[in-house]
């Protein structure tokens, strides 16, 4: 009895590693074929592509401070990935992760300021600030959305640039660190607020157990009922208003979700990285993020394998425009490219393909068919 | 300093200067009216336009001609709406993620090849950009004359656009097919239009107005290149296209609006104005999500907006 349960589980295991790497081979084949045509740019471009690449992969993983630099890319990552990934799956586009991202650090450092006291309750209260500032910054799109049909791509994005702007004049205005030397720069938080490190001289830190908790959370959050709803309102919504969801409240609670998981990773970024705020803090994690979610498909581990592969790319690209003539653009082209692969891939596999195809193969007999009748032939040329 | 933001002198730089930052986004937003009339949503607009402002400026700088400057820069555009038509209508993918990723790519590639092609200078390398030029007669008219007629020929050129635009739009073959191909595609495919043919034609047209656009901001409103000279006036863009409800005179006012946005943020700060210069560089955002949130519940999208047309599919 016993020889069959294991039997079984052996079967159960083979057919998941089966599954997984159903996903994860063409995952790898879109960063391989994304890297070569990276590597056509900076061929052409006069310089070695393996040298940049080797000193990208050197710049990434060379040392435990490089891989720990790294991880801590990784981390505000993968939690914005993960926040872009909710609203994306329910059909709304939220591109607005940047400046969730922003509000999130701003509030946060807010409390700590206005505080002065270095509690670790305050700590725990900028926590849930910059969740709620996050959450506040995609709500206000989502509610324009729900409300007044706004398209929220474009929102989201203005926000963004506003959220920027807001930035920039505090750090020059009430937040600048007086003792900072006119740098537009906040004061740096009290040093018991720094996320724990595992080790003094590396700045890798607890932040990376925030980021794998989130995953797991995620990940039965689209197993619970909220999230099937979640996923019904992004799969139909004739049929979600037909099961009597109420979908403008489920696009504001959902760009509320998104965005306050997008503001958490503001907190982690000032709490465990920058320690203060300063200009360009979300450093166009926003943009990698929506990379990361796609090329993930949207689903929680997927982006955090994902999310490390992209941080190696981001941290490796700046030790190559250092080390190297090839500019760190190269890694924004190879990240346009991954999503335009991701896209073709996903054609290529769905039903509207094979439906091309068909088409392609019927219009040729409808031209035939139209020949033999000799009927209307001047429209039918049109067509093709 | 109120009495300076009443005088005349700048009522008049406000307004002039309104009007040529207007243009960028006028030129942009016409040609995303042919995209989105025939059914696609182009949001890779910032992108295109990005190009569009570096290959202008190349064209020029290696030439010396402005006129292949502007050939050079429609023609990026055109590459770059093409990928997207190649994306949105030949694979069919959602615009939203097809229109990102073209924006990522083109401002990645754009850096790139500035990079490349110039290096890092000290001195940006510039270009002798086009010069206003004053109209006879209209331009010495005591104050329309200084807002309206004394432009460079490319700012006059893209408002000649605007009935242009509206000539095609209303009053030719191409311009009902391509209403008529995003409002019922199936039954302008049933009337024998290739429904594909005509996307790509107004995507890619889409492309060079914004190629145009692009190129306006390095040789005709600058004359050099930065990562950032686009800002967000791609998405502005399409904004004003919706504000516009797809008429192309509406866009024009609709791009005059954030011209004066843009242009009364430059002056004040030139005087001084007690506000904080962020505050007033952040004005045409906001105001892009006011007129978006204040016309988008009565604004009639083509039928078949961002709705990929398949013969198989019902």
């Amino acid at each position: 009895m016993s020889s069959k349960a294991t039997t079984k589980k052996k079967k159960n295991f083979s057919y998941k590693i089966k599954k997984g790497l159903k996903r994860l081979v063409p995952a790898v084949i879109t960063i391989v074929l994304a890297l070569i045509v990276g590597g056509i740019g900076i061929a052409l471009s006069g310089n070695s592509p393996l040298e940049a690449y080797g000193a990208m992969f050197n710049g990434a993983f060379g040392s435990p401070s490089r891989i720990s630099e790294t991880v801590i890319k990784a981390v505000p990552l993968m939690i914005m990935a993960l926040g872009v990934s909710i609203a994306f799956r329910s059909q709304i586009w939220n591109i607005g992760a940047d400046g969730q991202f922003t509000i999130g650090a701003i509030l946060s450092i807010c409390v700590v300021q206005l505080s002065g006291s270095t509690s670790p309750v305050i700590l725990a209260v900028s926590f849930l600030t910059a969740i709620l500032g996050g959450a506040l910054w995609g709500g206000l799109a989502g509610i324009l959305k729900a409300k007044f049909n706004a398209n929220e791509v474009i929102t989201t994005l203005m926000l963004n640039y506003v959220a920027t702007y807001i930035l920039a004049y505090l750090i020059r205005g009430p937040l600048m660190d007086p003792n900072g030397g006119n740098n537009p720069q906040s004061t740096s938080i009290p040093d018991n607020f720094r996320l724990m490190r595992f080790d003094d001289s590396l700045r890798i830190n607890v932040g990376i157990f925030i980021a794998i908790i989130l995953l797991i959370a995620v990940y039965y959050f689209w197993r619970s009922p909220y999230g099937f709803k979640l996923k019904l309102v992004g799969a139909s919504d004739s049929v979600s208003k037909y099961a009597g969801l109420k979908v403008s409240s489920i696009v504001f609670v959902t760009m509320a979700i998104s965005g306050g998981i997008a503001g958490l990773a503001g907190w982690t970024e000032v709490f465990g990285a920058q320690y203060r705020l300063l200009d360009n803090i979300s450093s166009g994690y926003g943009n990698l993020a929506i990379v990361v979610a796609l090329l993930g498909n949207l689903r929680p581990i997927d982006i955090g394998i994902a999310s490390f592969f992209f941080a190696a790319l981001m941290s490796g690209g700046n030790t190559m425009q250092r080390m190297t003539e090839v500019p760190y653009s190269v890694v924004e082209i190879i990240q346009g490219i991954v999503i335009i692969f991701v896209i073709c891939r996903a054609v290529g596999s769905s039903k509207t393909f094979k439906n091309f195809i068909k088409e392609k193969f019927t219009k040729k007999k409808q031209v035939n068919l139209a020949k033999l009748s000799e009927s209307s032939s001047d429209e039918e040329e049109d067509n093709a | 300093m109120i009495n300076e933001i009443l005088s005349a002198a700048f009522f008049i730089s406000v307004l002039g200067s309104a009007i040529r930052l207007a243009t960028p986004i006028l030129a942009t937003s016409l040609g995303e009216i042919y995209t989105q009339r025939s059914g696609i949503m182009n949001l890779g607009l910032e992108g295109t336009m990005l190009m569009g402002a570096l290959f202008g400026f190349m064209g020029t700088y290696f030439s010396g001609n402005l006129l292949v400057g502007i050939i050079c820069g429609i023609a990026a555009g055109m590459v770059m709406s093409a990928l997207m038509a190649f994306l949105s209508i030949t694979m069919k993918a959602n615009q939203v993620i097809a229109g990102t990723a073209l924006t990522i790519f083109g401002c990645g590639l754009a850096a790139f090849i500035y990079r490349t092609v110039f290096g890092i200078q000290k001195i940006p390398p510039q270009v002798t950009n086009f010069q206003p030029v004053k109209i006879p007669l209209l331009g010495d008219i005591p104050f329309v004359g200084d807002i309206l007629f004394n432009h460079n020929i490319l700012v006059y050129f893209i408002y000649l656009l605007v009935p242009i635009t509206w000539f095609v739009l209303e009053k030719t073959v191409l311009g009902l097919r391509i209403k008529a191909v995003g409002e019922h595609p199936r039954a302008a495919d049933s009337k024998g239009i290739s429904v594909t043919g005509v996307r790509y034609t107004a995507t890619i047209i889409g492309g060079a107005y914004a190629g145009l656009g692009g190129a306006f901001l390095t040789i005709a409103y600058m004359n050099s290149f930065t990562d950032n000279i686009v800002s967000g006036r791609g998405y502005i863009a399409l904004a004003v296209v919706i504000f516009a409800h797809w008429k192309p005179t509406t866009a024009m006012w609709g791009s005059l609006l954030f011209g004066i946005a843009d242009a009364l943020a430059i002056r004040l700060q030139a005087l001084g104005a007690p506000i904080p210069n962020q505050f007033l560089l952040m004005l045409p955002y906001v105001i892009t999500i006011i007129v978006l949130v204040s016309v988008s519940k009565k604004a009639e999208f083509p039928s078949a907006y961002t709705k990929p047309y398949s013969r198989m599919e019902r």
